[in-house]
Formats: C-alpha cells, structure tokens, sequence
C-alpha cells in the first residue's frame, strides 16, 4: 500500500503573487454596451434611440418658456429614478415645480435639488454632482463657458452619468450634446372661455443627434401639467 | 459584572426653562414648545402651568391650545436649549470630572470618585442641587442608582428639586414596576422604533420591566433579536453592552487645525463634518461602534473646552456634527459667564470616541435602496453641502396648501423627511401641477378687452373676462387670453386680525385646515422661511386665474395668475 504523496502548499512568495494579480486583473468583468444605458418606457422612450439613455453622455432639452421642456426633462428623470437609481437638479432661480416632478413619477427621496447656485459655482457643482448621482438635470445659465461645457461633458463620460443641461428661455447650450430634444408645445385641452379646468395636452418634441438619431424624429407626449 | 453607579441630572422641561430665560416675560405663564414630529406639531414640552391644565407631552398643538386657554406656544430650538445647558454643565465640573451631555437637559456621571470624596451620595446628590441651583436651575433632579439607565429614571422619581438614591443592588426591584414604555427613546437608532417596540411588548402583555426582565434572555434574543436584548439587559439593572466598553485606542483621535481660525460656527461644523465622517468610517473599519465621545476645541490663546457626549442608540455622523455645534455655539457665543468663554478663533477641533464596543452591526433594509448608490449620492451632497451651505441642498415633500408655492415643504439634504399623509385640501388649485412656480412671482398685466385690469371683487366676482396678460415670464411676453377658468378666491389666514395678532384662544379657529399649510407651507425657500415667517402672521386675500395664451408665436402658454391687492402676479407656468 501506498501512501499518496500531500499536495505541495500554495506557493506564496512575491512572483506568485503578482502571477496571482495579473490573472486576476485579466478576469476582471467587461462591462457591456447595454449595462452602460438606462432603460426608458413608454412613449418617451420611443423617442430616444434604442429606447435608452445612453450613460456617459449630454442631452440638451430645449424650448421657449411654456412650451414643456421642464416637463419632458422630468419626465426623463423620472424615468432614472424609477429604476431605483438617483437623480439630482440644480434650480437656478429657484421655480422647478417638485409637485410636478412627483407627478410625472420622479421619486423624490432620490431627487435632491440644489437651490440658489451662484453662475460662477454653477460648473462646479454640476460637476460634483455628476461624481454621485446618475442624472443630473442642470438648468443652464445663459452664458455658460463653451469649456464648462466640455469639462462637464467628459466628467459626464468618466463617471457614467447623464447630463441634461436645461438652458433658461430663450438660451442654446453651448456644449455638443448626444441628443437635443426640442418642446414644441401644443394645444391645451379641458379649458375654455370661462369653463372647465386645464386637463393636458399632446406635447410635440423633436429629437435631433448624430449617428444613430441623425434623422430627426418627431413625437408627441402626453402632458398632464 | 456590576453595573457602574451613576448620577444623573435631569432639568424637567428644558425647553419651557430655556425660553423662560431667554424671556422672563414667560414666568409664571402656561407655556409650551412645540416641534414637529410624524404627527405634525405636537408638545415636546409644557411648563407647570400648562400640566395644571392638562397640557402634556405628545398632545398636538391645537388640542393643547385647546385645554389651555391663553396657552404661549414657541416653537423649540434646541441649539437655544444646548447653549442654555452649557452653564449647568460648567456648573458640575467643579464636582465630577466625567460628565457626560445626554442631550440638552440631562447630564450623568459615574460617582464612584466624587462620593467617596464628598462622603456618600446624597452629600453629592446636595452639592449638585445646590450647583444647579446657582447655575439658575431651581426644580432640577437628582437620581443616583447602578447604571445610567436606572440613574435616569431615579430622577423622575425624585421630587422637584429632590433626590432618589437607589441602594446599590436595588436597581432591579427599582426598576421592576416601572412601565414598559420608559424603553422608548433607548432602545433602537431612531424615537420611533423605540417606541414601535414598547408598543409592541406592552400589547403583547408585557406591561412592567419586571414582566420583560422576567423572562429568559436567550427567548428574547430569539424573538426580538439586538434591540430585545438590549431592552432586556436595561430591564434587569444588567450593563447596556454585554463586553465591558474599552478605552478607544488612541489612533481613533481624530484631529483637525483650523488655519485661519475660525470665528463662526459653520466654520468649525464644516470641519467637524469631516472629522465624524472619517472617524465613524474607522470605527466602521475596526468592526466599532462608540456611544460617547469627547470634543475637543482649542482656541488661539490656548483656552481649551472639552465635553463628552453620550447619544442612545450610537452616534451618526449627523447626531455628532450637531453636538459640535451646540457645543461650539455655546462656547463661542455664550452670554452668562464672559470670564469663561473663548476669546479668539478656533484653531484646533479634536473628536475622540471615548469608550467604543463591538459594533452589533445593522440590519440592512430587504427592500429596494442600493446602499452603495446612496452612499455615493450621500458623500456627494454632504460635500456639497459644506460648499453651498446645509440648506442649499434640500429634497422636497409634497403637502398641504392651495397655491403650487405652498404645497411644497423642503427639507435640506440629511434632515429627516416627514411625508405628510396624502388629505384632500379645500380649495386647492384643481388640474395638474404646474412645473414651474415662482417662488417670487412675476409681476403682470391682466386686462380685459378695454385694455382695463381686471379686478376682483372682496366677494370673488371678476369685473370683466381676462382678455390679455402681459408678463416678462412668458415667452414673447404673454398674449392674447384664449381659456380661463376662475376666479378662485382665497382668504389666507383670515382668523389673524389686521394688526398682525393672532385671536390665540378663538374658538372658531379650531376647525380651520390652516395651521400646517399656515406655519409651514409658504416656506418654499428654506433660505427665506425667516423671511416670510413676517408674512405668514398677515393676512392675504387673493385670487386665482388658470389662464391659457397664444402668443405671439402662436403657441399656448397655461399659466397660474394671482390677483392681490389689484396687481396681477405670473405664480406658475405649465412648462
């Protein structure tokens, strides 16, 4: 009878380790194009191409005051939020209506706003912002740097976060951007000369972009407030 | 082992002392401080006076108000009660060198030292009277028993300006009678489950802490897991943690220079956020939790102050960072003893855990909440917020109110939430929510088609239909009116007579929806709640119009439109 001989111990000096290490790292997961994009239902996602939000990027949402871009970028927000990650705004003159983000389905712990930003810290909290939260939905100063924008763009990419920069009335974000959705307004329902109540409207958006989205596409959202 | 004999001070109604000081007008009147807990605003504390007339703690403001005619409600403040309690602390470091803050109103320390030295406890428990008496305390406590918990409850069996001692190893039979709602607030990291878990054994026939400490510890781990024993332990006059609490090893130090000094408070808080996060983030590290801890401040000309905190239920970054500052703001702006304040800017800020025990760890919720993304999202916004100020940063909860400015409450990033539960409120404006409100409203023109304004009458009548509103808030500035509805008129606050003074004890009032919306609501902006907390003592009358315009684009604009005092204002845009 043979005894079998024990197995030789783990080596343990420092090739072996870094041996170990290198193996390692070579095992590290990849991280694939759909774990770097956010999911959007409905109708607003028909809207985007693929239907996501590509992580990483800058979409501008732009109109003239009352034709629904506040409404169409929390209406993206809540779609980050409803999926359990976290969004942020900064609220430049202090006039984002948070009954209207609950509304459109924004969770509200996981919405913080930042209220009362000075134009020349306006970049730098964006940017931190950007380090901790998935969406960022920034109301854009009127002269906002073409650097900033660029800055922000490619901390946006580093960290994995969306970027909606949301200039003021009558504004043109500076930066490139992925997408620019566009609110066009639309005719009101439910209220008449001195009847009825403001019920909703069919809110017409166009999206424009580079590759994927080249062509322009139009679509109509469904707008309670 | 045994439990270590305790003294503890406690200053009954604190808050009615502490605004009784700041305004001996009160004295002798039926006073009550009011905060606001999940149940909206409710009593946290009621001076004689008030108990006389069946004023107690945890009834709801209107219902005290109610009882007690002529009742003077203040809100609390407990950075006033902190700095207040500064004195009394000073006050006792002549006789104890360890005492330990509970929180404003309560302070302990182990007595084996000073009893010995002033021969026995009740010769200590006297001077400490007596030193709470000239510090300016004159119905102060004083329990001594084995153990801080049982020493805390001797207090509220003491007479006012009295004395219990519990014979060491009579803590238990002391305990045992006691009912089993004493365990709220000490057992659990937030009041609420503490008092969910006394509820829960007292329904479950458990009604004295002699019933809970009857039963075997082991079932009670078993059933009730970390906070039952906890509960279990205290019942039985047992030490709160199992492992005797060890000296913290002196690297947990943590340290911080101010360079320049700093003179304000906010200054030194922002340093001392830093120090609790990256202490708590070691301790967390080590496998630690600590419930007491030393700060340290020194100022420029080497005068030093140090104070130990105790806090039930471990201490968070946030709980720790508002102790600094209650601590700081009494030293640096205190007003009894000059002789003993700071005289120059801070430079150094030094926070020592000062026993640590094995942390218990924490449950983390089943449910939804991944704690990594908070966790980045709460470093981020912390840091943030030591840029732009605590109330920068705020999350809102939708409430109460008629306009859209006033059914949302901000609440700065940290602070707790308190979701108001979901109520119909008469007279809210109807239709979706406007997702644009001004906080300060646009001025407008609204005019009727003669090119007049239109005005509203004290009875709600329009003179004529709105035809145009012209408005800088509105893209091409307004238009043409082609739907209104309204107007909607709103009496604010119509039980406050012109002079600004609130009828206290009209019966009327009581009914009203107003106080929330009243005291809380038009704080859309933390920043200006100081502000407008002069107009939310004024009555306002007002009226609203939901308007649509064509522009001079061709596009419809919804608006909200305030009509007060004959001048129109843009309050919200359906963006």
């Amino acid at each position: 009878m043979t005894t079998a001989a024990p197995a030789p111990l783990p080596r343990r000096d420092p090739e072996a380790r870094a041996h170990l290490r290198e193996v390692a790292g070579q095992g590290r997961p990849v991280t694939l194009a759909r774990d770097r994009s956010l999911l959007v239902e409905g109708p607003l996602g028909d809207l985007l191409p693929g239907g996501v939000l590509q992580r990483g990027t800058v979409l501008a949402v732009e109109g003239t005051r009352g034709a629904g871009a506040t409404s169409l970028a929390l209406a993206l927000a809540a779609a980050v939020t409803a999926t359990g990650e976290w969004a942020a705004a900064v609220d430049l003159e202090g006039t984002l209506g948070v009954e209207a983000a609950a509304a459109a389905g924004v969770v509200l712990e996981r919405f913080p706003v930042v209220r009362g930003v000075s134009p020349d810290r306006w970049a730098t909290v964006v940017a931190a912002l950007l380090d901790g939260v998935t969406l960022v939905l920034a109301e854009a100063p009127r002269h906002t740097r073409a650097g900033d924008a660029r800055r922000l763009a490619a901390r946006a990419r580093e960290r994995g976060a969306v970027l909606i920069a949301l200039p003021v009335p009558g504004a043109h974000w500076v930066g490139d951007v992925a997408l620019r959705l566009v609110a066009e307004g639309g005719p009101w329902s439910g209220l008449a000369p001195g009847a009825g109540l403001l019920a909703d409207r069919a809110l017409k958006v166009r999206v424009e972009g580079r590759g994927e989205a080249a062509r322009p596409r139009r679509g109509e959202l469904a707008q309670a407030g | 082992m045994e439990s270590e004999r305790t003294l503890a001070l406690w200053c009954p109604a604190w808050a009615v002392s502490t605004a009784r000081r700041a305004d001996p007008t009160l004295a002798g009147v039926a006073v009550a401080v009011v905060e606001r807990g999940t149940r909206g605003l409710v009593v946290c504390a009621a001076s004689t006076e008030a108990r006389a007339e069946g004023v107690s703690v945890g009834l709801r403001r209107r219902e005290a108000e109610a009882r007690c005619a002529g009742l003077v409600v203040i809100d609390r403040d407990p950075g006033a009660e902190a700095r207040a309690f500064e004195a009394v602390a000073r006050a006792m470091e002549p006789i104890a060198p360890a005492v330990v803050l509970e929180r404003p109103g309560v302070l302990t320390f182990p007595t084996r030292g000073p009893s010995r030295y002033f021969g026995g406890d009740d010769a200590l428990a006297a001077r400490v009277l007596a030193a709470a008496d000239a510090a300016g305390v004159s119905d102060a406590r004083v329990g001594v028993a084995d153990g801080g918990f049982a020493a805390r409850l001797a207090t509220c069996a003491a007479a006012p300006g009295g004395v219990h001692v519990v014979t060491p190893g009579g803590s238990p039979a002391f305990l045992a009678p006691w009912p089993i709602a004493v365990l709220q607030g000490v057992v659990g990291a937030q009041p609420e489950d503490g008092a969910a878990f006394a509820d829960l054994l007292a329904r479950l026939g458990l009604r004295t802490l002699g019933d809970l400490a009857a039963l075997p510890a082991s079932s009670v781990l078993a059933r009730f897991g970390v906070d039952g024993t906890r509960a279990h332990r205290l019942a039985c006059g047992a030490p709160e943690h199992v492992a005797p609490p060890a000296p913290a090893p002196p690297d947990l130090v943590e340290t911080y220079e101010l360079d320049p000094p700093a003179t304000r408070v906010d200054e030194a808080a922002f340093a001392a956020k830093v120090l609790a996060d990256h202490l708590l983030a070691r301790l967390e590290e080590l496998g630690l939790a600590c419930d007491r801890v030393m700060v340290e401040a020194e100022t420029e000309h080497g005068e030093r102050h140090v104070r130990c905190w105790r806090h039930e239920g471990g201490l968070t970054a946030a709980a720790l960072v508002t102790r600094v500052r209650w601590q700081l703001d009494a030293w640096l702006t205190g007003r009894d003893e000059p002789e003993e304040d700071a005289t120059g800017g801070l430079v150094l800020l030094r926070i020592a855990p000062d026993r640590v025990v094995p942390a218990t760890g924490r449950q983390l919720g089943f449910w939804g909440g991944d704690a990594a993304a908070h966790d980045r999202a709460a470093r981020v916004l912390a840091r943030l917020q030591g840029m732009l100020g605590h109330d920068a940063i705020v999350t809102a909860v939708v409430g109460g109110g008629r306009a859209p400015s006033e059914r949302v409450r901000w609440f700065p990033w940290g602070e707790p939430r308190d979701e108001l539960r979901a109520a119909p409120w008469p007279g809210a404006v109807p239709g979706p929510a406007p997702a644009r409100v001004h906080a300060s409203p646009e001025p407008a023109s609204l005019l009727d088609d003669h090119g007049e304004p239109v005005r509203v009458s004290g009875r709600g009548d329009a003179s004529r239909a709105p035809a145009e509103l012209h408005s800088g808030a509105l893209a091409g500035g307004g238009g043409a009116v082609v739907a209104w509805a309204g107007p909607w008129p709103h009496d604010l606050r119509w039980w406050i007579a012109t002079n600004g003074r609130e009828h206290a004890s009209e019966p009327s009032r009581a009914g009203y929806p107003g106080p929330q919306g009243a005291s809380h609501g038009l704080g859309n902006s933390v920043r200006n709640e100081r502000n407008r907390s002069d107009d939310r003592v004024t009555r306002r009358r007002r009226a609203l119009w939901q308007l649509v315009v064509k522009t001079d684009g061709g596009s419809e604009v919804a608006c909200l439109v305030a009509v007060e005092g004959g001048r129109a204002v843009v309050e919200a845009v359906y963006d």
